[in-house]
C-alpha cells in the first residue's frame, strides 16, 4: 500500500492540475450537496435582500446605511449557505490492491490518489469530505484532506454504511465481484445518496489477457484458482465477458442515477481525476 | 559377462532395462507443471469451460531424453569394459607375469604403459593371479613370486612410478630365474629402446612362456645429452629416436626455484637424431640457472642439471685503503663489477690464500710483505690468478727499491700523469686489444680516457706480456704466467681517480676474462664427499633425496652411472654443487627385431577402456539438459538464464584474470619503480624526511609537523623544501635526505640491527638525526631518555650535552633563548662540542644528533589548510617560538659551521685592522646573513 506522504504528495500534485470545482447552486432545497446558495435567507456571506424592520428584530440588525436613505428601517439579510458532503470509499479487496507490474501502482492506490485529489479540491471550496463507513464524520476546512488521507490508508470497512444525510458518493472498485452482488451492496447507499460516481479502476493486463500455454490462474485475496491447459483458447471468451461486465456496470450506474467512470492504471491519473470531476460537476448542474 | 568386445562387470544390473517401459509410461502420464498467474478478474471466467482441460502431453523428445538418460545410467552401472583383445587370450593357463620397464626412458609414455598393464588381466579367468617384474634395479626389488589378485594387482600397478635411472634387463632376468617362477603368460611393457639388452631379454622371456609385448618408445626428444658453456652463453644437445620428420621443441632455462629465465628453440632437422639449443644470456642471468628442461616433457632425461663448476668463480678482494666512504673506494667498483657472476670474499691476503680462491684482486697494494709474498707465489704457481691494480702507493716513492716481484713487468718508480696543466699530452683513450690477449674481441669504447698510469720499464718481454694498451702504445694491462697461474696488472686504479675505465662496461668483461685466467674449479678436493641435496624423480621433478641416496666422491663424477644409490640431481660438497645427469652422451636406439614367437600388441589391443564412468557422465549430462528444458517449459527460465548468464560471466572473468603470481610480479615491479622514483625525487629536490615507526598516529603527526615546518621555511627563508618523505630505515636510500626526524610513539618497537647500522652510516656520512621522544615532563624535571638505547640498540651516540646558551642554534636564523615544543622549558640535547678530542669530532664540529622530548613535531603540525593541529602549552606565542626553533634547526643542519664562522667575522676583521664600519656589525643581536 502506498505510504501516507507519497499519497499526499501525489494527490496534491494532481489537485493543482485540476480546475476549481464549481458545483452550481442549482440543487433543490431538500438536497444540500455542498456549499452553495440556497436561494433563501439565512446565515451566509452573500447579500440576499433588504427586509423591512420588524418589532422582533434586534436593533443592531438594522442596516443604517440603507435606512438613512428613507424613513423606514431596513434589515440586511444574507443568503443561506450550507456545506455539501462528498463521501468516498475505496474497495479494500486484495484483488483491488494489486498490480500486474511491480513498477506500476496498484489499482487501489490509483483510486486513493484520485479521490484524495478530489477531496483536496473540494476542501478548498469549503465542502465536507469524508469516508463512507469511516470512523470520523465528514469534516471541513484545511485539515480535512489530512484526515481523509489518514483514513484512506487505515484498514477500510468492507460494508457500505449509508450516510445519515444526503451526500455525493464516490465508490472506487474494480467491481469484479459481479454486477448483481454490487447492486445488492449499493442499494442502501443509493437510497440515501441520490447521486454518486462509480469509479471502476482496472489494470491493463485485465484488458489484454496475454497468457498462453498451461497456466494456473489465481485471484488475489481469495482461494479461487483455475487451471487452463491452453490459456490462449479462453482469451476471446474472457474479452467478451469483460465487455459484457462493463456494459452491465454502466447499466447499473444508470439505474441508480449515478455515473460510471472507467479508468486504467496505465492511463494518467489526471485523466481519471478529470473524468470524476466532470461527472461530479454534471450532477451539480443537473440537479 | 562378455558381449562382443564388451565385458560387463555387473551384468545383473542390465535386468533393470526391463523397467524402462514403466518409466516411459510414468513420464508420459505426468504433465509439466503449469505456469502461475494472478488475475483479479478471474471471476469473469467462472462459468467458462476450458476447451482443452486435459494435461498437455510431455513432448516426445523430452521422453526420449529421459528414457535415454535412464538407459545410459543402467548401462553405466553394469560397468562395461571395451577390451577387444579379451577373447583372444582366453586359452591362457596359469598366472600372468607383467614385466614393466620402469626406467627414465619410460616416463614419457608412462600413462600408456600403465593402462596397458591394467588390462593385462582383462580377458583372464576371474581368479587368475598376476605377478609383477620391474626392470629398473632397486635395492628392494619386487618379488616376481608375489601373487596378486585382481584388486591388489590394479592397486599395485596404479602406484608404480618410473624411476630416474636406467633399466637393467639382465639383472631383472637373473631375478626372474632365481625366483623359479613359472608364468602361464607374459606381458612385457617396454620403452622399446636399447636393442642390445632388449633382444636377449625378449628371447629369454619368449622361451619361458607365451610372450606379448607392448612397446611405447618415447616421442620427440628423449634426452638432453650434452652441455657446452662459454662466456657468451650455453649450448645444449638433445637426441631423439631416429625419425625422418623435422620437429620443433623448446628448452627452458630454469632457476633453482623453477622460474624460467629463458627459452630456446630446439629444432630437429629431417633425418637428424640430434639437435642443439643455444642460449645467449648475460652472465648475471647465467649464474642463476640451475637446470635446463625440455618444455612439456616430464622425464628425468629431458632435464639437465647444471652445477656451479663452470660458472661461479671464487674471488678474493684485498683493498689497500679502508675509507669510511664506501662509494668512493676503489674496491667498490671491482665488487660491483664482479658481484653478478663471482663469489666474493674479502679479507687479509693470507686468509684469502687459505681459502684458495680462483683469483685474488689487490687494489693499490704498494708492497706485499715477505711472508705473504711466499704464500702468494705458491698459490699462483698452483694456478691462481693474481690481479693487481696500480695506485698512488704502488707508484709512490715509499716503494722500496727492491719492489716485490709480483708484477708482470718491472715498473718505473713514478706514475705518469697524462693531461693536466703541466703536460703537453692529452688524456689517452684505449687502443685496440692485441690479438694474443684474452681481451681480444672486446669492443674498446672511444670515450674512455686514462689520465694517469704507472709505466713499465721497456723490455723485450713487454710486448708479449701486454694484454691491453693505450692509443699511444703504452701498456694498460700486462700479464705474466707463473707456473700454473697468471699474474695480471692493471696500470690504473680500480676506481675512477686515474681513468674512466671503471665506468665502462668493458671493465666488467676485462675483469671476467682476467679471472678466467685462473684455474677455475678447485681440483684439490678429489676426496671431497658430495652428498645429494636435490634429486630428480622419474617425472623430472626436483625432490628431496630419498633415504637410499648416498654421497659421491668428487672423483667419481663422470664415471658413476645414476642408480638408486646415486640418483641424478644436485650434490652439495666442499667446492659448491656438482650435478649428476642421467643421460650424458646417451644415444637412444629403437628396438626393431623382436623375437618371432612374441606377439606385438598395437595400441588398441593393449588397452581396455572402462566405459562405466563415461556412460554415467553422459546420463548425468542428459539429466542436466532435461532440468533446463523442464524449467524452460515451466516458464522459470528467464530468471534462470539470467543467473546462469551472470554465473558464466563471472567464470569467464575469473578465467581471464591472470593467476595471482602475475599480479604479485607486476605489483612488485611497480613498487620497485616507485622506490626508484622516490629516491630520484628526493635527490632532485631538498626535502625533510621522517622515520616510519609503524605507529600510524605518530607517523601522521610527524608528517604533519614536517609539512608545517616545510611551509614555514618556504615562506620565511630561502630554504624551499618539497613535501616530506617517509623513509624505511632498512630499505630506503637515506643519503639523499639532509635530515631525518624520528618521533617516537608511546610504545615504540625497537629498530633492527640493520636499521641502526644504516642510521650510523648515515650520520657518519654527514646526515643529521633529530629524535623526539615526545615524553614532555614537569618544569625543572630532567629529560628522561630511558629506553632510547633499547629502541635504537647500538646507535653510535657521541657524548651529549644540553644546548649551550651561545650555541649557533640560538641564532642561526632567529634569535631565540629556549627550544619549546608542545611542552615548555625542555632541554634539547646535542653533541657536546669540545668534550671529545678535536680529531674525533665529526662533521666539522656541527652536531649531527639532536635529542629532545618536547614533542616539537606536534607543535609544528598543520593540516592541509595550514591550520595548527595540536594544542601547545603556551598558546600561539609558544607555537611561534617553537616554529622559530624549527627554522633555526633546519638552517643549522643545512649550513653546517658556516653560521658559526660568521660569528667570528667581526673579530677577524678587527684583527685585520679594518675597524671602519665594523662596530655596527654586532652578531649578538642581528640576524646573521
Amino acid at each position: 500500500m502506498i505510504s501516507l506522504s507519497t499519497l499526499r504528495a501525489d494527490a496534491e500534485a494532481l489537485a493543482r492540475q485540476l480546475p476549481g470545482l464549481s458545483l452550481q447552486a442549482a440543487a433543490a432545497d431538500v438536497i444540500h450537496p455542498g456549499a452553495a446558495g440556497r436561494k433563501r435567507s439565512g446565515s451566509g456571506e452573500q447579500f440576499w435582500q433588504y427586509r423591512r424592520y420588524a418589532q422582533t428584530d434586534a436593533a443592531d440588525r438594522i442596516d443604517w446605511r440603507r435606512s438613512a436613505r428613507g424613513d423606514e428601517y431596513f434589515v440586511r439579510e444574507t443568503e443561506l449557505e450550507t456545506a455539501r458532503t462528498i463521501l468516498s470509499w475505496v474497495d479494500p479487496h486484495a484483488g483491488f490492491d494489486w498490480s500486474s507490474d511491480p513498477g506500476r501502482e496498484t489499482k487501489a492506490d490509483r483510486a486513493r490518489i484520485i479521490l484524495l485529489a478530489q477531496g483536496i479540491v473540494f476542501a478548498k471550496q469549503g465542502e465536507r469530505i469524508g469516508l463512507i463507513s469511516g470512523n470520523r464524520p465528514p469534516s471541513l476546512g484545511k485539515n480535512a484532506p489530512d484526515r481523509l488521507a489518514e483514513d484512506m490508508l487505515r484498514a477500510q470497512a468492507e460494508q457500505l454504511e449509508p450516510p445519515r444525510a444526503q451526500a455525493l458518493a464516490v465508490i472506487a472498485s474494480d467491481f469484479y465481484d459481479g454486477v448483481e452482488a454490487w447492486r445488492q451492496r449499493l442499494a442502501p447507499l443509493a437510497n440515501t445518496c441520490r447521486h454518486g460516481v462509480l469509479l471502476a479502476v482496472s489494470d491493463p493486463i485485465e484488458h489484454e489477457f496475454p497468457y498462453t500455454g498451461r497456466t494456473r490462474f489465481s485471484r488475489p485475496g481469495s482461494t479461487l484458482d483455475r487451471l487452463f491447459g491452453r490459456a490462449e483458447t479462453v482469451r476471446e471468451t474472457y474479452l467478451d465477458k469483460l465487455a459484457a461486465h462493463e456494459t452491465a456496470l454502466t447499466d447499473l450506474a444508470g439505474q441508480m442515477g449515478w455515473a460510471l467512470v472507467k479508468h486504467r492504471t496505465d492511463e494518467s491519473a489526471l485523466r481519471g481525476a478529470a473524468s470524476v470531476q466532470a461527472a461530479l460537476e454534471q450532477f451539480g448542474g443537473k440537479a | 559377462m562378455t558381449l562382443g568386445p564388451f565385458l560387463f562387470m555387473a551384468p545383473l544390473t542390465l535386468l533393470s532395462l526391463i523397467a524402462l517401459p514403466i518409466i516411459w509410461y510414468i513420464l508420459r502420464a505426468t504433465p509439466p507443471s503449469p505456469k502461475q498467474a494472478q488475475l483479479p478478474s478471474l471471476r469473469l471466467l467462472e462459468n467458462v469451460d476450458p476447451k482443452e482441460e486435459t494435461p498437455s502431453r510431455t513432448p516426445w523428445w523430452i521422453l526420449l531424453l529421459r528414457i535415454g538418460a535412464a538407459a545410459l545410467a543402467i548401462l553405466g552401472l553394469a560397468q562395461p569394459i571395451y577390451a577387444p583383445n579379451a577373447s583372444s587370450n582366453s586359452d591362457a593357463s596359469g598366472p600372468v607375469l607383467v614385466v614393466m620397464d620402469d626406467g627414465w626412458t619410460s616416463a614419457q609414455r608412462w600413462g600408456e604403459l600403465r593402462s596397458a598393464a591394467l588390462s593385462a588381466l582383462a580377458g583372464e579367468a576371474r581368479d587368475t593371479p598376476a605377478h609383477i617384474l620391474l626392470t629398473a634395479p632397486r635395492a628392494l626389488p619386487v618379488d616376481p613370486n608375489e601373487r596378486l589378485d585382481r584388486a591388489a594387482f590394479e592397486a599395485r600397478v596404479r602406484s608404480l612410478q618410473p624411476q630416474a635411472w636406467a633399466v637393467d634387463r639382465a639383472d631383472a632376468l637373473v631375478r626372474l630365474t632365481e625366483s623359479q617362477f613359472r608364468p602361464g603368460r607374459i606381458l612385457w611393457l617396454t620403452d622399446g629402446l636399447d636393442p642390445e639388452s632388449a633382444s636377449p631379454f625378449a628371447q629369454s622371456l619368449a622361451e619361458l612362456a607365451p610372450l606379448s609385448i607392448y612397446a611405447a618408445p618415447a616421442r620427440g626428444p628423449v634426452a638432453l645429452t650434452r652441455l657446452s658453456a662459454d662466456a657468451q652463453g650455453v649450448g645444449l644437445t638433445a637426441s631423439r629416436i631416429g625419425s625422418s620428420e623435422p620437429s620443433g621443441h623448446f628448452v627452458s632455462a630454469l632457476t633453482l626455484d623453477g622460474a624460467a629465465l629463458a627459452t630456446a628453440e630446439l629444432n630437429f632437422a629431417a633425418g637428424e637424431r640430434t639437435a642443439a639449443a643455444n642460449f645467449t644470456l648475460p652472465p648475471a642471468a647465467l649464474s642463476r640457472i640451475s637446470r635446463f628442461q625440455v618444455t612439456g616433457s616430464a622425464t628425468a632425461g629431458t632435464v639437465w642439471m647444471w652445477d656451479s663448476t663452470d660458472r661461479s668463480r671464487r674471488v678474493g678482494l684485498v683493498s689497500g685503503d679502508s675509507t669510511a666512504q664506501p662509494l668512493l673506494s676503489d674496491i667498490h667498483y671491482v665488487r660491483k663489477a664482479l658481484e653478478p657472476f663471482a663469489t666474493i670474499s674479502e679479507g687479509e691476503l693470507t686468509d684469502l690464500i687459505a681459502e684458495n680462491p680462483d683469483a685474488i684482486i689487490l687494489t693499490d697494494i704498494g708492497q706485499i710483505d715477505t711472508e705473504a709474498q711466499a704464500a702468494v707465489s705458491t698459490w699462483i704457481d698452483e694456478g691462481g690468478a693474481l690481479i693487481r691494480f696500480a695506485g698512488p702507493r704502488m707508484a709512490g716513492p715509499q716503494v722500496s727499491t727492491r719492489g716485490d716481484d709480483l708484477v708482470p713487468a718491472p715498473l718505473r718508480r713514478s706514475s705518469r700523469a697524462i693531461g693536466g696543466t703541466l703536460t703537453w699530452e692529452e688524456p689517452q683513450p684505449l687502443g685496440t686489444f692485441p690479438d694474443a690477449s684474452p681481451f681480444a674481441g672486446l669492443e674498446a669504447p672511444e670515450d674512455i680516457r686514462v689520465r694517469q698510469q704507472v709505466l713499465a720499464r721497456p723490455g723485450p718481454e713487454l710486448a708479449r706480456r701486454t694484454w691491453a694498451r693505450l692509443a699511444d702504445g703504452s701498456p694498460l694491462v700486462t700479464a705474466d704466467r707463473r707456473g700454473e697461474g697468471t699474474l695480471i696488472l692493471f696500470h690504473v686504479t680500480a676506481g675512477p681517480d686515474w681513468s674512466d675505465l671503471p665506468y665502462a662496461g668493458v671493465f666488467v668483461d676485462m675483469l671476467r676474462r682476467s679471472i678466467a685466467a685462473g684455474r677455475g674449479e678447485a681440483i684439490s678436493d678429489e676426496e671431497g664427499l658430495y652428498s645429494p641435496a636435490l634429486t630428480l624423480n622419474g617425472a623430472g621433478r626436483l625432490s628431496q633425496p630419498s633415504a637410499g641416496a648416498t654421497p659421491l666422491r668428487a672423483a667419481e663424477f663422470g664415471a658413476v652411472v645414476p642408480s638408486e644409490a646415486h640418483p641424478p640431481g644436485l650434490y652439495q660438497g666442499p667446492a659448491g654443487t656438482r650435478a649428476l645427469n642421467v643421460a650424458p652422451e646417451y644415444t637412444p636406439i629403437a628396438m626393431t627385431d623382436w623375437p618371432a614367437a612374441a606377439t606385438l600388441l598395437g595400441d588398441t589391443e593393449a588397452r581396455a577402456l572402462r566405459l562405466g564412468g563415461v556412460l554415467l557422465g553422459i546420463a548425468l549430462a542428459l539429466l542436466c539438459v532435461d532440468l533446463i528444458v523442464a524449467l524452460a517449459l515451466a516458464g522459470r527460465l528467464p530468471q534462470f538464464t539470467r543467473s546462469v548468464a551472470s554465473g558464466a560471466l563471472a567464470l569467464t572473468i575469473l578465467a581471464l584474470i591472470p593467476p595471482g603470481d602475475a599480479f604479485a610480479q607486476t605489483s612488485f615491479g611497480a613498487s620497485q619503480f616507485d622506490e626508484l622514483d622516490k629516491e630520484i625525487a628526493a635527490a632532485l629536490e631538498m626535502r625533510l624526511a621522517y622515520v616510519e615507526t609503524g605507529d600510524a598516529r605518530a607517523d601522521r603527526a610527524t608528517k604533519a609537523g614536517l609539512e608545517g615546518l616545510s611551509l614555514v621555511l618556504f615562506r620565511r627563508s630561502s630554504v624551499e623544501p618539497a613535501a616530506p618523505h617517509a623513509v624505511n630505515l632498512e630499505t630506503d636510500a637515506l643519503d639523499v635526505y639532509p635530515a631525518l626526524f624520528l618521533s617516537l610513539p608511546e610504545n615504540p618497537d625497537p629498530f633492527s640491527d640493520a636499521a641502526v647500522a644504516r642510521l650510523n652510516a648515515y650520520m657518519r656520512n654527514g646526515g643529521a638525526l633529530f629524535i623526539d621522544t615526545r615524553r614532555g615532563g614537569n618544569i625543572g624535571g630532567g629529560n628522561s631518555f630511558d629506553g632510547l638505547d633499547q629502541i635504537l640498540p647500538g646507535l653510535d651516540t657521541p657524548p651529549l650535552a644540553p644546548v649551550p646558551d651561545d650555541h649557533v642554534l640560538t641564532r642561526s636564523y632567529y634569535l631565540i633563548q629556549s627550544f619549546p615544543g608542545r611542552y615548555e622549558n625542555r632541554n634539547l640535547w646535542i653533541e657536546a662540542t669540545g668534550a671529545a678530542d678535536k680529531t674525533e669530532r665529526r662533521g666539522d664540529g656541527v652536531s649531527r644528533l639532536f635529542v629532545g622530548d618536547a614533542d616539537y613535531l606536534a607543535a609544528w603540525a598543520v593540516d592541509e589548510r595550514g591550520r595548527p593541529l595540536y594544542s601547545v602549552d603556551g598558546g600561539d606565542v609558544q607555537r611561534e617560538l617553537s616554529i622559530r626553533f624549527g627554522v633555526n634547526l633546519i638552517i643549522y643542519i643545512l649550513t653546517g659551521n658556516y653560521k658559526e664562522d660568521q660569528v667570528h667575522i667581526p673579530a677577524l676583521l678587527e684583527r685585520l685592522g679594518e675597524d671602519e664600519g665594523v662596530g655596527d656589525f654586532d652578531a649578538q643581536d642581528g640576524v646573521i646573513p
